[in-house]
């Protein structure tokens, strides 16, 4: 077992070494604090309130572009293995399946984490620049976004487990739209007539990620209480989640054949 | 060396061939459709995929731009902001200013008003604490829509919460003692006037003072002239002989233009008895209010009130403006 | 533990069949393929483009799972892992994380296999040293030439230590110098006590390191055995080159010595047993044919090779 937890973390490291020498990452994260700057401009267009425009772009940019980290850089990451067969080598040392992919969802996160930091820095240096206030609702609205980034690096792992670089790609992109309108279906599900209708949305409400779950964004930024529970259950739920994808994952990729 | 040069000369067509083609391409921004890209609030908030603040912010913009330059707003136009305003409020309803913004703007029909009014009402649902909104909802109730009894009980609402000025109690009183009047606009005028920050709004509610003023002291001279026909028993032939002797009742007239007009843009206006109804009016405006409000304001809101009676079903607004959040 | 114990590898009737589209359709590939390798030899795993020794590779490696038979490296089915500190295995056409330096990736391998943290950068310098990139051994892969990838996998395969090492085409893309040296390195393992698998078709360098080789056609052992086996297999053969040989001579001489034919026009080249030498040579200069040369023919590894690939042409191939 401590070996196993060593070997997951090795490949981790590894994965965050080799990321953060990769340009499009580099890429990414100019354009997203590019726009996490150019948000005091955007601000500037509106004679009031420029302050919390700055907030809701800066948090959007975060969010836009880690997920566009975790999707692309990631995928990329977990499938070059396959395709370019580095994976042959790696598997021909007592590494198991299933900690090569733990491993490499880990390394991933992390490197996804740490752009959310350098991110941060940037919003925290802008916001703080322009003067308005950042406090507690901020921190947990960015936590939230770590979780839910979680959940989607885990999708991104489950779905190069299985399928080419570009369908994980479109498939992690559809679970994440379909999983920030699950809600907003459910809610127009039990307007339907149909009771077939009713169900389906139900069940999909409940096998998709919930991702609105993760989006504290409006009450971070206009200061609204946040109860400790739209923290901690959500953080639950992603690890839970997290975790079930993490299981399948494994299960089909210890039994695909690495061709 | 000629190959060259050709090949140059090739790229710089081609560059000025395509330059001349988006020259004639009109640069269309989703503003310039108008009300076609405004989407309906429910769209909105469920494509927008947890990023409803930022595309708040987008529609907010929008807005800001639709009434930026010399923008004439038009009941059309009002609309148009009832629309964006809306979906922002959606998306985002803890933001603050957009809901006085509309307040601000729709003004020119009955449609508007009422639909700025639903979204005042939707801000006093997230800003529970916000008198302003209150306050701009029963300007709309007493000054546009004539409803005196819903103003008076929005000031009464808005005086009881945090920084409410002073004097909204009084106001109430005398909206509810059907005395309501220039001095009761007066004050909603100024108040506005302290609180927005929008430019033009400001100067459009300057304007409705510099009427109120002329018209207070185009009272204060009607009284001074029935004084002169109690002394003289007859009436002023021109308002100047409130001045003069043999019954001074004026050491001097007061300016029939507004204090507000700086002295570079004075016309030149003088009081005047207006030789159709023998009335004092200043030749700044060139008529008295038959009224008590600004003139135009008052016949508009008279005029929705007809319209309003010669239906036979009470006004219902346009449908669309639900606000669940509420 | 199933067999000798000096045995290492064991694959024992392996059947792969690959689905190449969407469809049901099945190819096979491996035909029950079996055969064994012993502690401290060199093995050889020779095939034409196509036989099957990479899929038999990936097989051994787990990489992919056979559809029937059983295969096992040091007792251990392939399917488990921790015996795999044991083993080093050499890609075709390596590939490694483009964004590393070469003592980067061997410390991330040397890591993944468990060499304590004591010995691992003498044992990186070690093996850089080996396989010859010292000078590079902290630039990026991605500015490796495809030889130098090659020796980075070479170096990599061995970084831990292993007992038994698979090669998969290690002299693919290396020059002559890389070749030798490969070779070397090679031979080293031999005389620590190693045991190498070695998939090639370069049937020069299987002759001059291999002590024991496989042949693999379209999926079936052809032939299996030691090297000096091979070479000793048949009589003796001569080659005779003449011009001016009749018609009538030539067809005397084909059915009385079971001769082969080659060359057109003037010369012939005639391939014989060395003990009817003389016998063809008296019958041709009799017919007037002139002698250009005799010399004996090298019953070679590339001559087995051939021969199983030609005999195998009518049987064998899909299912
Ligand atoms: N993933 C696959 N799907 C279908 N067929 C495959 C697959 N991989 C290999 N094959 C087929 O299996 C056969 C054996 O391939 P393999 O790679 O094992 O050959 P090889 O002996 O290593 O050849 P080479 O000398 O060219 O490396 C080939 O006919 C190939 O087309
Ligand atoms: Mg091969």
């Amino acid at each position: 077992m401590k070996t196993s937890v060593t070997r997951i973390w090795i490949i981790a490291v590894n994965t965050v070494r080799e990321a953060i020498r990769n340009k499009l990452l580099y890429t990414l994260l100019f354009f997203s604090v590019a726009i996490i700057g150019t948000a005091v401009l955007i601000a500037s267009l509106s004679y009031v309130e420029g302050e919390r425009i700055i907030q809701d772009i800066g948090l959007a940019a975060i969010r836009l572009f880690s997920v566009g980290i975790a999707i692309f850089v990631g995928i990329g990451l977990i499938h070059g293995e396959v395709d370019r067969r580095t994976i042959y080598t790696i598997l021909s040392k007592p590494v198991s399946r299933a900690e090569f992919l733990l491993g490499k969802f880990l390394g991933l996160l992390l490197t996804v984490w740490l752009q959310v930091i350098l991110m941060t820095v940037a919003f925290v240096i802008v916001t703080s620049a322009t003067g308005s206030r950042i406090d507690s609702g901020h921190a947990a609205a960015l936590f939230l976004t770590a979780m839910e980034l979680m959940v989607i690096v885990a999708l991104a792992t489950l779905f190069s487990a299985f399928t080419t670089p570009l369908l994980a790609a479109l498939f992690t992109l559809g679970v994440y739209t379909l999983g920030h309108l699950s809600r907003d279906m459910l809610a127009l599900a039990r307007q339907a007539e149909v009771e077939g209708v009713k169900v389906a949305a139900t069940w999909l409400y409940r096998l998709l990620p919930d991702l609105e779950s993760f989006n504290l964004t409006i009450q971070a930024v206009h200061g609204l209480t946040i109860s400790p529970a739209e923290i901690w259950l959500p953080m639950l739920y992603a690890v839970g989640y997290a975790i079930a994808l993490l299981f399948v994952a494994s299960f089909i990729f210890q039994r695909r054949d690495l061709k | 060396m000629i190959g060259k040069f050709a090949l140059l000369m090739a790229l710089m067509a081609t560059v000025c061939a395509t330059g001349f083609i988006h020259a004639r391409m009109p640069p269309t921004t989703n503003a310039d459709r108008g009300d076609a890209f405004v989407p309906d609030p429910a769209v909105a908030s469920v494509l927008s995929l947890g990023f409803d603040a930022a595309l708040a912010d987008y529609y907010w913009l929008q807005a800001v731009q639709a009434i930026g330059g010399d923008t004439r707003i038009t009941a059309e136009l009002g609309v148009h902001l009832g629309k964006l305003i809306d979906v922002v409020t959606t998306l985002d309803p803890w933001v603050d200013h957009p809901y006085r913004f509309a307040a601000v703007w729709l003004t020119e029909s009955e449609e508007n008003v009422r639909q700025a009014n639903r979204l005042l009402e939707r801000g006093i649902a997230h800003h529970p604490n916000e008198w302003r909104n209150w306050f701009y909802l029963g300007f709309n109730q007493f000054y546009y829509l004539l409803e005196n009894e819903q103003a008076a009980h929005s000031l009464e609402q808005a005086s009881r919460l945090p920084k409410a000025p002073r004097y909204l109690p009084r106001l109430v009183a005398r909206l509810r003692s059907q005395t309501a009047d220039i001095l009761v606009a007066e004050t909603f005028l100024r108040e506005l006037i302290r609180d927005t920050e929008e430019e033009s709004a400001r100067a459009e509610y300057q304007n409705a003072l510099d009427e109120i003023e002329i018209e207070k002291k185009a009272r204060f001279l009607d009284r001074a002239r029935e004084a002169f026909i109690k002394l003289a028993g007859r009436d002023i032939m021109s308002v100047d002989e409130l001045l003069a002797e043999p019954h001074p009742l004026l050491s001097a007239l007061p300016s029939p233009e507004p204090e507000s007009l700086p002295a570079a843009l004075s016309r030149g206006s003088v009081w005047e008895i207006d030789p159709a109804n023998e009335r004092i009016v200043s030749s700044y405006y060139g008529a008295r209010y038959e009224l008590h409000f600004p003139s135009r304001e008052h016949q508009r809101a008279e005029q929705w009130r007809a319209e309003r009676e010669g239906r036979d079903s009470p006004p219902s607004g346009p449908g669309g403006l639900d606000d669940g959040e509420s | 533990m199933a067999g000798d114990a000096r045995e290492v590898v064991q694959v024992d009737s392996v059947v792969k069949d690959f689905r190449p589209g969407f469809g049901l359709r099945t190819k096979r590939v491996l035909h029950g393929v079996s055969f064994s390798v012993r502690e401290g030899e060199i093995f050889g795993f020779v095939g034409p483009n196509g036989a099957g020794k990479t899929t038999t590779l990936k097989v051994l490696m787990g990489l992919i799972k056979a559809t029937s038979g059983r295969a096992t490296i040091l007792g251990c089915d392939v399917a488990q892992t921790e015996f795999r500190r044991h083993i080093g295995f050499l890609p075709e056409n390596p590939y490694f994380y483009s964004f590393l330096t070469a003592r980067e990736i061997l410390n991330f391998y040397a890591k993944l296999s468990g060499v304590p943290s004591a010995g691992r950068r003498d044992r990186v310098d070690t093996l850089l040293n080996w396989v010859g990139l010292e000078h590079a051994a902290d630039a990026r892969l991605r500015t490796y030439s495809k030889g130098m990838l090659q020796r980075v996998g070479v170096a990599q395969a061995l970084v831990h230590n292993p007992r038994v090492i698979f090669l998969d085409e290690p002299m693919s893309g290396l020059d002559p110098l890389g070749r030798k040296e490969i070779r070397d390195v090679v031979l080293r393992l031999k005389r620590e006590g190693k045991t190498v698998f070695m998939n090639t078709h370069i049937l020069s360098d299987v002759e001059m390191i291999c002590d024991r080789v496989a042949i693999i056609v379209d999926g079936v052992i052809r032939y299996q055995g030691r090297i000096e086996d091979f070479l000793i297999e048949d009589e003796l053969w001569s080659d005779v080159v003449l011009s001016g040989l009749s018609v009538e001579a030539t067809t005397h001489i084909e059915e009385a010595f079971d001769a082969r034919f080659h060359g057109v026009g003037e010369r012939i080249e005639i391939r014989i047993r060395d003990k009817d030498v003389s016998a063809v040579l008296q019958i041709a200069l009799a017919a007037g044919a002139e002698v250009i040369s005799l010399s004996q023919h090298r019953v070679s590894l590339e001559t087995i090779f051939i021969d199983a690939v030609e005999r195998s042409e009518g049987g064998g191939g899909e299912s």
